[in-house]
């Protein structure tokens, strides 16, 4: 049987976590930022338990921030990449993951790349696992660290909208967003150009904000409280799906930028395309950007889901 | 000298639109006699009051998965599931490995059914070479020794230059094409239906289209040709409208349904079940009622399986990695009474037509005498309990392939003897059976 999203051994996804979970995971986080900062020395509540990241696609900066996390909840880390596991000789994910687990690790960290593994993966062991991003579908703790850094902004979700630019349809961290961002209360815009932005995005998730999809950057600058751009994943796509004028219709340029409301952060995931979809100058940008602050809530909203899942325990 | 008298059946032809209570006579392998038969010492009998006796049933679409170094079924295995299941004749498709496109594939394939002594088997051979798409197979061989369709079943023709190659030649040896319908363009990457449910999965979308396309281009292509076209596993509501148009303008088309385009839709999928990974994929409750209304106005006119055995690690994995389709022979009569009869789409006579006369005449096995109840042709008989509840157990089918979403279901409506040549292969009922009078 599927795991329940209510399932608190594990984090999966952000669709079916209910508003209360959410913010108790937000306010945790943000207990644990001195903590997290590595400016006091490490905590001991995760003591004597072992963390395995277990990255069947590549990744440096979420295995990194997640293996933080682990050191300073006290506990140990296992890390196992798609090179070195025995994934690369044949041996199914299954497998793989049920003989780390035999090695007694209390939680899988699990990156996929295709959608829906960490639940296969779940539905298998014992032990806790938390999704680091499965294909297209979701990045959970990624999700929680925007908004994060958006509530330190913010402070309230409802009454507020957001928009989210550009290859939305490959964007495991649009559809986190998404979800986390509408049970909160805060409506979204996806904007991009409709071969990356599918209108079937409106229908995906129960609310109570709401999702809209539109096609005109420009048009939507001035109306927003917010705006996350994505990194365009061309190795995800058929070639012919980016056009040429990629860049000129919907990155944000100096010009664009200047025409959001004062207020309004600018977030990005990450690793940025400078140029590309963002401009160097509006990425830097101190006043703007919270692309660093998104980095420093990583190690503290992965403290707060590493606790929790192994709290169950 | 070998007799068997099945007593008091429903005996339903639907061929010549035959549908009486009748007894019928198997004598030396062959239908003797159908009418109000006395018992005699010489006949076995079974007491068919209450249940149905039809011609064998026939399924052109089954993966038999012989040559394969896997042996994820067998053709003697895959016979067997077809004998359990109600089949007397199953036609099987050459996505094996190698592919059958040779004559002497062909003959191996025939030369194993031999051996195995449980369904009839004929062969469906590759249109292209290696099931290529990128030049004609042996197709004139084929038919020399027995290949009864051409198909690159499990792969599209996708070129339409070698489409138009392929009807061609499959048209002079008097045969017929089928086709899985897929322009592969568009589904790069795709496990299952494009929508909703696709998008929050994060899992690439399969448009509809990708069938309506290439259904509506074979049949341009075949206007001037004139080909026995054959569209399989339809899953798309719009496809029907395209098969309509064509036979309504008498050219040769027909479609084919299977049991999971009818009952189950792209929901199924979701917690990324993978026993719902099918290709074509499942789509909307909107294309089941389009499939139906083609049902019940004759627009499709043949009930295959699709049986496609995998062993479960093939689907103990991520969805997008997860093997395509699931077995079918020992579910699908069950499936289809539930879709079709018990639904009202159509009656049992009219269901028999779908899978037995009317796929016999497609792959011309109907000049073999198959798919019939004739006097003096061969005894094959499937005496079908309407009314038998039952539990779908996927464990005990007798494939290997345990790939089953209705595993657990209760259904109703069972072959309970299956008589091939005037030997019952199965008896499931052996209350029902007794000695000559």
């Amino acid at each position: 049987m599927p795991v329940a999203a209510t399932d608190r051994r594990h984090l999966l996804a952000l669709e079916g976590l209910p508003q209360g979970e959410i913010l108790t995971l937000l306010e945790v986080a943000t207990s644990l930022r001195e903590a997290a900062s590595g400016r006091i020395s490490p905590l001991d509540r995760l003591a004597g338990r072992v963390i395995g990241n277990l990255f069947f696609e590549d990744s440096t900066r979420t295995r990194h921030s997640f293996s933080l996390a682990a050191i300073r909840l006290g506990a140990d880390t296992l890390d196992l990449t798609g090179r070195a596991s025995s994934v690369s000789k044949g041996e199914t994910l299954l497998d793989t993951a049920r003989t780390i687990e035999a090695m007694g690790v209390d939680a899988l960290v699990i990156r996929s790349r295709e959608a829906g593994v960490p639940a296969m993966i779940a539905e298998a062991v014992e032990c806790s696992v938390i999704n680091a991003g499965d294909g297209r579908h979701e990045h959970p703790t990624q999700g929680l660290i925007d908004l994060l850094t958006l509530q330190q902004r913010w402070g309230d979700f409802t009454d507020h909208r957001i928009a989210i630019v550009g290859d939305i349809a490959a964007s495991r961290v649009a559809r986190s967003a998404i979800h986390g961002l509408t049970t909160l209360g805060t409506d979204v815009l996806l904007v991009g150009p409709s071969t990356l932005v599918p209108r079937t995005f409106e229908q995906i998730a129960a609310g109570p904000g709401r999702v809209t999809v539109g096609h005109d950057l420009d048009e939507i600058l001035p109306q927003v409280d917010a705006i996350m751009m994505l990194r365009v994943q061309f190795e995800r796509h058929s070639p012919g799906a980016i056009a040429d004028d990629y860049r000129a219709r919907y990155g944000l340029t100096q010009a664009r930028a200047s025409r959001l409301q004062p207020n309004a952060p600018i977030l990005h995931p990450g690793p940025v395309n400078r140029g590309l979809e963002i401009d160097a100058e509006v990425a830097d940008d101190p006043e703007r950007s919270v692309i660093l602050d998104q980095v420093a809530n990583g190690v503290a909203v992965r403290m707060a889901v590493l606790s929790r899942c192994l709290a169950q325990r | 000298m070998s007799q068997i008298l099945i007593q008091g059946g429903r005996v339903i032809d639907p061929g010549r639109g035959f549908d009486q209570t009748a007894d019928v006579l198997i004598r030396d392998g062959v239908i003797a006699e159908i009418g109000s038969i006395p018992p005699s010492n010489q006949a076995k009998r079974i007491d068919a009051d209450g249940c149905i006796v039809a011609p064998g049933l026939i399924d052109i679409h089954v993966h038999l998965r012989e040559p394969d170094p896997e042996h994820d079924e067998t053709v003697a295995s895959g016979a067997a599931a077809a004998i359990e299941g109600g089949f007397t004749t199953i036609c099987c498709m050459p996505n094996t490995h190698p592919p059958i496109d040779t004559a002497e594939m062909v003959e191996f394939v025939q030369h194993k059914a031999e051996q195995a002594n449980r369904a009839r088997v004929f062969v469906v051979g590759c249109a292209t070479h290696q099931r290529r798409g990128e030049r004609l197979a042996a197709i004139r061989s084929m038919a020399e020794v027995g290949a009864v369709a051409f198909s690159d079943d499990g792969d599209c023709v996708a070129d339409a230059s070698m489409m138009d190659h392929v009807l061609r030649t499959v048209h002079e040896v008097d045969r017929c094409f089928m086709q899985h319908c897929q322009e592969p363009t568009l589904t790069n990457g795709a496990s299952m239906n494009a929508g909703v449910t696709a998008t929050r999965l994060g899992l690439v979308g399969w448009p509809a289209m990708a069938e309506e396309l290439i259904i509506e281009r074979d049949v341009r292509l075949n206007r001037s040709i004139g080909c026995r076209y054959h569209a399989q596993h339809l899953s798309s509501g719009d496809s029907v409208q395209i098969i309509r148009r064509a036979r309504t303008e008498g050219q040769p088309v027909t479609a084919e349904i299977t049991p999971h385009h009818l009952l189950l839709t792209e929901d199924a999928c979701d917690g990324y079940n993978t026993m719902a990974k099918m290709n074509p994929p499942l789509r909307t409750a909107g294309d089941i009622a389009q499939l139906k209304a083609g049902i019940a106005d004759g627009t499709i006119t043949i009930l295959g399986t699709d049986h496609a055995p995998h062993p479960l690690h093939r689907k103990q994995t991520d969805f997008a990695d997860a093997a395509f389709g699931i077995v079918g022979l020992e579910s699908a009569l069950p499936l289809y009474v539930k879709a079709l009869i018990e639904d009202g789409v159509i009656d049992w006579p009219q269901m028999l037509a779908m899978m037995t006369a009317n796929p016999a005449q497609l792959v011309g096995i109907d000049r073999l005498g198959l798919g019939s109840l004739t006097v003096g042709g061969p005894a094959d008989l499937t005496v079908i309990d309407p009314e038998l509840q039952w539990t779908i157990l996927a464990e005990e089918f007798a494939s290997p392939g345990r790939n089953c979403p209705f595993d657990g279901w209760q259904v109703k409506g069972r072959a309970i003897v299956t008589i091939v040549a005037g030997h019952p292969r199965q008896h499931r009922a052996p209350e029902r059976a007794g000695a000559g009078a």
